[in-house]
């Protein structure tokens, strides 16, 4: 078991936002968080990777508690968080931007680059431009590239293909597809046959708790059939 | 190779530095050598504040306090101690780093208007300090007079000596600062500008980082602070004045933030204005809030960035 979410509470002052959340989620497994809008979807992601604390419960990653830990350290474990607005460092350039996440991993810069080129050769040719001159689709391919530095062992993905086209989604999907297997991944996701594809398991998540846990894949694969739980 | 020299030359900095030294030599030699060197520390006081402002986005209120803990270490040193104008500049130096270092740690932790307020609070502190509460060793409004011993080597109680050496600080601490912001560190320093939460989840400890930017940046400040009272041989609360912290956001305005010539371009041109147009204009400060109002308006980049735009657009075009 990679990680293991038990009885976990968060709130945003008074307000719950997530309660008795519970999941687990295996090595090399792709798990999905599927649900409406306000289901919490978020908030989990945000809470594992260090960036809010929860009121209650525990989050084990690798045998070891990761709850109310600052992000950086839980960057340093090995989780990676890719954010929902695929905002990179406008400022620097693509080769800055691996650069970066390349330091504190002490991995070589060199690898880094490699790495990402070799998941989306593409980028060779953009390497020295400012991020902020970047698609949304090449941001989002450069955010999963410069998460992927270091060998992470869990990569936490929100609303990867939100606001993007299908030929870039489906850039997308084959980037993530490469890193199946090898990697954990736990991906927020409102497009439902982009689920199908890509998921093992998948938690549905209703008002702030997780709804149902989905492991037929007969169920899985077949969009409509999820909808339902919605 | 050739191409490759001339590369890494200019990008170490070194071309910055020659042109930034044949600048002031010329301006010097043509006006008042020490009103130059006036100029040249102040330059080297905006460099030390562009760093937290520029580079990390962190807008202070208060860099004044530094500047004078500087002026006031230095020139403590030489009332109570010793005379030695180089053990001053020392002193100056530690000054601004022990007060940078344990100021920052709160500091530090705040964003936008709560830091520059902060800072602001510091400043008054250390100016009521400096002006009441330690009166009887600062000499209180009347500050210190202060006289320096000569030094057989490098005599740089001689005014033009000590032109030359301050303009050999500028340069150093331009070539310094060139080299600490190309780094990795220098790309840390504008992402934490840019989302600090996103360096932080890089792995990145940013209070560290952001603690020792403030310290460099305040014992560069406190280094300008003791050329200062060696340059005009006394120390008084001007030094500390948290009222003269406009003199150096308006002059890393005006040169444009975030740049090392636009830093010593702003110090510059803020001390010609200051210096030349009262002259000319007994209420020239109006006219000074009219220039940045135009700047903030018009020219957000400063003289700096707005040349440099203009440069990328006429070599993508071609003309």
């Amino acid at each position: 078991m990679l990680l293991t979410v038990t009885d976990l509470d968060v709130h945003y002052g008074h307000a719950k936002a997530l309660h008795h959340v519970n999941l687990h989620l295996l090595r090399g497994e792709v798990i999905c968080m599927v649900g409406r809008n306000g289901a919490g979807k978020t908030t989990l992601l945000k809470t594992i990777a260090g960036f809010l604390k929860p009121s209650q419960g525990s989050i084990l990653f690798d045998q070891k508690p990761i709850q109310g830990l600052v992000p950086e350290k839980v960057s340093i474990m090995g989780i990676r968080y890719v954010f929902q607005d695929k905002r990179v460092f406008g400022e620097l350039t693509v080769k800055e931007n691996i650069e970066l996440a390349a330091y504190p991993t002490k991995e070589k810069v060199s690898d880094s680059i490699n790495r990402i080129l070799n998941l989306y050769p593409k980028m060779g040719v953009l390497l020295d431009s400012k991020a902020k001159g970047l698609s949304g689709g090449q941001r989002q391919i450069l955010l999963i590239g410069r998460a992927l530095i270091g060998e992470p062992k869990l990569l936490l993905i929100d609303e990867p293909t939100e606001g993007l086209s299908a030929g870039i989604i489906e850039e997308i999907l084959s980037v993530i597809g490469r890193m199946k297997g090898e990697l954990s991944m736990m991906i927020v996701e409102q497009n439902l046959s982009v689920v199908s594809r890509m998921a093992d398991r998948v938690y549905i998540m209703k008002e702030g708790g997780i709804f149902k846990e989905i492991n037929d894949r007969a169920v899985i694969e077949q969009s409509n059939a999820l909808e339902a739980y919605l | 190779m050739g191409k490759d020299v001339k590369a890494r030359f200019r990008d170490s900095g070194g071309l910055g530095v020659i042109l930034i030294a044949l600048g002031f030599i010329i301006f010097g030699t043509a006006t008042s050598i020490h009103r130059t060197t006036d100029f040249i520390i102040f330059s080297i006081f905006v460099l030390g504040f562009d760093l937290l402002y520029g580079h990390m986005g962190r807008l202070s209120f208060g860099h004044m306090l530094f500047f004078g803990s500087g002026a006031y270490a230095a020139g403590l040193l030489v009332r109570y101690a010793t005379p030695n104008p180089f053990l001053a500049i020392l002193a100056g130096i530690c000054g601004g780093a022990l007060v940078g270092g344990i100021l920052g740690p709160v500091a530090v932790r705040a964003t936008g208007a709560c830091f520059a307020l902060i800072n602001l609070a510091f400043n008054q502190v250390g100016y009521f300090l400096a002006l009441v509460a330690f009166a009887k060793s600062t000499g209180g409004e009347d500050g210190l007079s202060l006289t320096f011993s000569s030094t057989p080597l490098l005599d740089i109680t001689r005014p033009k000596v000590f032109f030359g050496f301050a303009l050999f600080c500028l340069c150093l601490i331009y070539y310094l600062l060139k080299r600490l912001t190309s780094s990795p560190y220098g790309i840390l320093l504008r992402t934490i500008r840019e989302n600090e939460t996103r360096a932080q989840f890089i792995g990145y400890n940013t209070y560290r980082y952001k603690w020792f930017t403030f310290v460099i940046s305040s014992s560069i400040s406190a280094f300008a602070g003791a050329l200062a009272t060696l340059n005009y041989g006394y120390v008084n609360p001007s030094f500390v004045d948290p009222t003269r912290n406009v003199e150096v956001i308006f002059a890393a305005l005006i040169g444009g933030a975030g740049s090392l010539y636009g830093a010593v371009i702003g110090g510059f041109s803020y001390m010609v204005i200051s210096n030349y147009l009262a002259r000319y204009i007994p209420r020239w400060e109006m006219f000074l809030g009219f220039a940045l109002l135009i700047l903030v308006f018009k020219f957000r980049e400063g003289i700096w960035g707005n040349v440099i735009s203009v440069w990328k657009r006429r070599t993508q075009t071609g003309e």
